[in-house]
């Protein structure tokens, strides 16, 4: 880990030295324990505040197109499929981004660790161990007891497109992805998956931290915020929330890199990837199609050609 | 003062009856303010709750009026339902960010009805802190994690009782429902003991206001706001944010006029039906956020309106931290002009 | 004002009539339905309303009328949103809602004894129509000095009133000067923009008040010049618009720095607009 900051900073240092940046987006350690924050380093002087680590969680893809000028990027194997499907639907100009890739074997599930041991007050990551002091107790977790749920499934814990590579890469066994978590969810009668869905919107406050992590939401005018038609109201109730939610995966299929950022963006803890993974799901099996694999190829839904499945037009 | 944690329990059942109550629930994933039927569904040891118990004077989406259309003409109606109401549990921040909206609610010219009226008929017992989470930072603010401001009666848990102080009217026509005892001097200790703790994490801000009144152009807001995401977290979770959309539901001939809450980290806040905005970009809007709160509501009103409970920085999915913000624009350099 | 500041009184809007050749302002003539709602409704030239199209929504206008004309209130206003599009279709006849008055108002208490140049640019006409109308008023006429009125548009399709200035131009009472931005068939008043047809008319700052309104470049144009005819910035108003929502103050959207336009404005001098941010 340690070799990889310092690389790291060598080349943001290198890079704005040189002037082929203006910025270079990374993360720095955060202001609470076992969080990095979003770092954006405008000069050499200031790249020594960037670190590596599980804690850094945020999808950096969504500053990219937000950020005026020449921006290196700290990128993980998400982050770099974000800015994959990004540059497959022209948001992106290539020659303005410099990709500094970085394998992640996974970020930390904080919520995990909070709801046993309460507030955290102090923590350090050793070895792959996790040693917390919690506000109702102390605790040591192995890295694998507090990945985030959507790290467990990844399949591209590696950059599919990078400029430079930092580290050493991660080996990848899981051949085709897996759906047992939509599976199980599919398997549960309506009533139930109803159920578990009412429980979910009913906890949405419509603060579109989801809306605004999410490196794909780009959109000029969100269709929540347009008011003429209005489409929804400020209602915040199962119905209303749920709209959002679904209008926003629907945006979504072909294009959910399934990061998890709106997932962990959530102060609510709303499960809002169970919808992503379910139309990713569909996405692959209809399309043989995984969003931002490569920067070739578009969005499943960009695309038409004819052998492309019906049964969601033609009710046989 | 203080009553045994029993007594109390039944007291608090037989407010039920004359009082919709407003009690810290855990909801699975944290602590809400919900109304309770009985005092055994209150959580009693929590920290505080994710969301700050404001919604019950100014609920995030609630009507105002409906009306009728038949032909040319219009009826109009009132929406105005307020229930006598006790909100126990209630934190000396959140406590002191209730007085804060007060002023906003009721200011030089206007009183808001459907917050004042509900604010009126509402009983505040304040529960002090005998626990204090890392992002807690009130006493930056005068505020003490067991102080009374603000509530109407007040009360510090002791173990197998609960210390009462009575600090308004309203409080002490509860209080004439509590069966009270003479503390002893060991329960009294504790109670000093409580009352004189400070939270660790404090910031400075003796000068940040006369600090900002000069910092309008400064270059800080430029990097500033880089990382936030411009999501409406901080507001929906602060204790003090007022800002409100109105807007129209309509279905046929008939609607309701409704506000819900809003934020200035919204583009759309400030923008005008001719396209222009003058705050059209996340710098000018996070300078609106910390002037608003550490600048203008000062000069307007006489007080900062954060209170430190550190809900925007627990939720913030980027970890934009206020403390930190507010200490840089403390050490901020001056431009010269 | 009434108790609860959110209900609006019902009006009946009267008169629908398309105000400008473009057809995109439309003057919206509101009658009072009872005595009762005209007393509280005492209001001075400078403020606005919210008005409601029940099944749109609401939003903020100036009041175009002066409190001399009794019965009703007008407004004039461009089909910009969707509250706006929703007036300039609505049939004669139909019941609107009605908030306010909302703001400040135009000093008129200080202008008294002194001169006031009036200058207006497009549609931002409204108000300083109100306070031209509410000085000429022969009961308030001897309060004031000399009115001039400097009025501009486009082109002459576009000027708001015009029945209302080709009265204007015979009254001796005040002093109106019309112009547009372009030569056009049969105009034979002025030509060119306020900024210099302001410094061509080049009124006398001695004991008078400037009154400026219209679009963000006509101001910042014609301040220099009526700095240059001497007008302290304390003589000189405007009228703010702003994104409003409850035009109370509380809902917090239309502040500069610590003022917010509805209530503490919409009227304020240059010299309280140079004390506050540049963010308007």
């Amino acid at each position: 880990m340690n070799n990889i900051i310092n690389d790291m900073r060598d080349k943001a240092r290198q890079l704005l030295a040189e002037g082929k940046v203006d910025v270079v987006i990374g993360y720095e350690k955060g202001s609470l324990p076992l969080k990095a924050t979003p770092f954006f380093a405008h000069s050499p002087a200031e790249v020594d505040s960037l670190i590596w680590d599980e804690t850094c969680e945020n999808n950096l893809a969504t500053y990219v197109a937000k950020t005026p000028g020449k921006k290196a990027i700290v990128a993980k194997g998400c982050d770099s499929r974000a800015l994959a499907v990004l540059l497959q639907e022209n948001q992106l100009v290539r020659d303005d981004l410099y990709i500094i890739g970085v394998s992640c074997a996974g970020v930390i599930d904080q919520r995990k660790i909070v709801a046993e041991v309460g507030e955290i007050l102090e923590a350090g990551i050793n070895d792959g161990k996790i040693s917390v002091k919690g506000m109702a107790g102390d605790k040591e977790y192995l890295f694998a007891e507090v990945k985030d749920a959507t790290c467990q499934t990844c399949r591209y814990p590696n950059p599919v497109l990078e400029d430079v590579h930092l580290g050493e890469t991660i080996a990848v066994s899981q051949e085709a992805p897996a759906f047992a978590d939509v599976i199980a969810l599919e398997e549960k009668s309506a009533g139930e998956r109803q159920d578990y869905f009412k429980e979910q919107m009913s906890k949405c406050i419509r603060c579109y931290a989801c809306r605004n992590a999410c490196p794909l939401c780009y959109c000029q005018e969100c269709f929540v915020d347009c008011n003429s038609p209005r489409w929804l109201t400020g209602g915040v109730n199962r119905a209303e929330n749920l709209f959002f939610q679904a209008g926003r995966v629907l945006h979504l299929a072909g294009r959910c890199v399934d990061c998890g950022a709106c997932t962990r963006a959530c102060p609510q803890g709303v499960d809002i990837r169970a919808l992503n993974r379910k139309m990713t799901k569909d996405v692959y099996t209809m399309y043989n199609h995984e969003a931002g694999i490569s920067e070739d190829g578009k969005p499943a839904l960009n695309e038409y050609t004819t052998s492309d499945p019906e049964q969601f037009l033609v009710k046989e | 003062m203080k009553i045994s944690k029993e007594k109390f329990g039944q007291a608090f059942d037989a407010l039920v009856a004359d009082y919709k109550v407003i009690a810290p629930v855990s909801d699975g994933s944290g602590i809400a303010f919900t109304e309770v039927k009985s005092f055994s569904d209150v959580k009693q040891d929590y920290l505080n709750s994710k969301l700050p118990p404001k919604a019950f004077f100014f609920p995030q989406h609630e009507k105002l009026m409906s009306y009728k259309k038949e032909g040319k003409d219009v009826t109009v109606k009132s929406e105005l339902k307020v229930e006598n109401t006790i909100l126990f549990g209630i934190r000396p921040c959140d406590a002191k960010g209730m007085l804060l909206l007060d002023k906003v609610f009721k200011n030089d010219q206007y009183t808001d009805p459907y917050y004042y009226e509900r604010r009126e008929k509402a009983v505040i017992i304040g529960l002090g802190c005998t626990k204090i989470a890392p992002t807690c930072f009130c006493s930056s603010f005068e505020i003490s994690p067991a102080g009374s401001e603000g509530s109407d009666l007040f009360l510090i848990d002791l173990g197998d009782s609960y210390e009462v102080e009575v600090v308004t009217e309203k409080g002490k026509a509860l209080a004439d429902r509590l069966a009270l005892a003479e503390l002893t001097a060991d329960e009294q200790a504790l109670v000093d003991k409580i009352k004189s703790a400070e939270t660790p994490s404090k910031i400075d801000v003796s000068n940040t206001t006369s600090k900002l009144d000069k910092m309008f152009n400064s270059p800080y807001w430029d990097t500033l706001q880089e990382k936030c995401l411009g999501c409406n977290v901080c507001s929906f979770s602060c204790p003090t944010c007022h800002c409100f959309d109105i807007s129209e539901e309509v279905c046929k001939n008939e609607g309701t006029r409704v506000r819900t809450w809003d934020a200035c980290m919204a583009p759309l806040f400030t923008l005008h039906g001719s396209g222009h905005n003058p705050r059209d970009n996340k710098k000018a809007r996070w300078r609106q956020r910390l002037m608003h709160k550490f600048n203008y509501f000062v000069h307007n009103n006489g007080s900062m309106s954060c209170v430190g409970c550190g809900r925007c920085i627990k939720s913030c999915p980027v970890n934009m931290d206020i403390r930190q913000v507010v200490d840089g624009a403390n050490k901020a350099e001056l431009v010269v002009e | 004002m009434q108790q609860n500041p959110y209900l609006p009184i019902t009006m009946k809007l009267v008169k629908n009539l398309v105000e400008t050749e473009d057809r995109l302002i439309n003057t919206f003539t509101l009658e009072f339905m009872n005595k009762q709602d005209e007393e509280n409704f005492k209001y001075m030239p400078g403020q606005f309303a919210e008005l409601s199209a029940y099944g749109h929504g609401e939003a903020p206008f100036g009041i175009a009328t002066s409190p001399t004309e009794p019965g009703i209130l007008k407004f004039s206003v461009a089909k910009v949103g969707c509250v706006s599009n929703a007036l300039h279709l609505m049939e004669e006849g139909t019941m609107v809602g009605v908030r306010g008055p909302m703001g400040n108002y135009y000093p008129i208490e200080q202008f008294k004894g002194k001169n006031v140049v009036i200058i207006g640019g497009g549609f931002a006409f409204t108000t300083l129509r109100s306070l031209a109308k509410y000085m000429l008023d022969d009961k308030h006429r001897g309060d004031y000095g000399d009115i001039t009125v400097i009025y501009g548009a486009r082109n002459p399709g576009l000027l708001l009133y015009k029945e209302e200035l080709a009265e204007w131009e015979n009254n001796p009472n005040i002093n109106l000067v019309t112009t547009i931005d372009r030569p056009a068939e049969g105009w034979t008043k002025h030509v060119g923009f306020i900024p210099s047809i302001t410094e061509q008319i080049a009124p006398s700052s001695v004991d008078t008040y400037a009154v400026v309104c219209g679009p963000p470049a006509m101001i910042k144009f014609t301040l220099p010049v009526l700095e240059k005819l001497n007008f302290p910035p304390e003589r000189i108003y405007t009228s703010l618009e702003m994104r409003m929502k409850c035009g109370l103050g509380i809902c917090g959207r239309c502040n500069i720095g610590t003022e917010y336009v509805c209530k503490d404005g919409p009227v304020f001098s240059m010299a309280q607009l140079k004390e506050l941010p540049n963010e308007y």
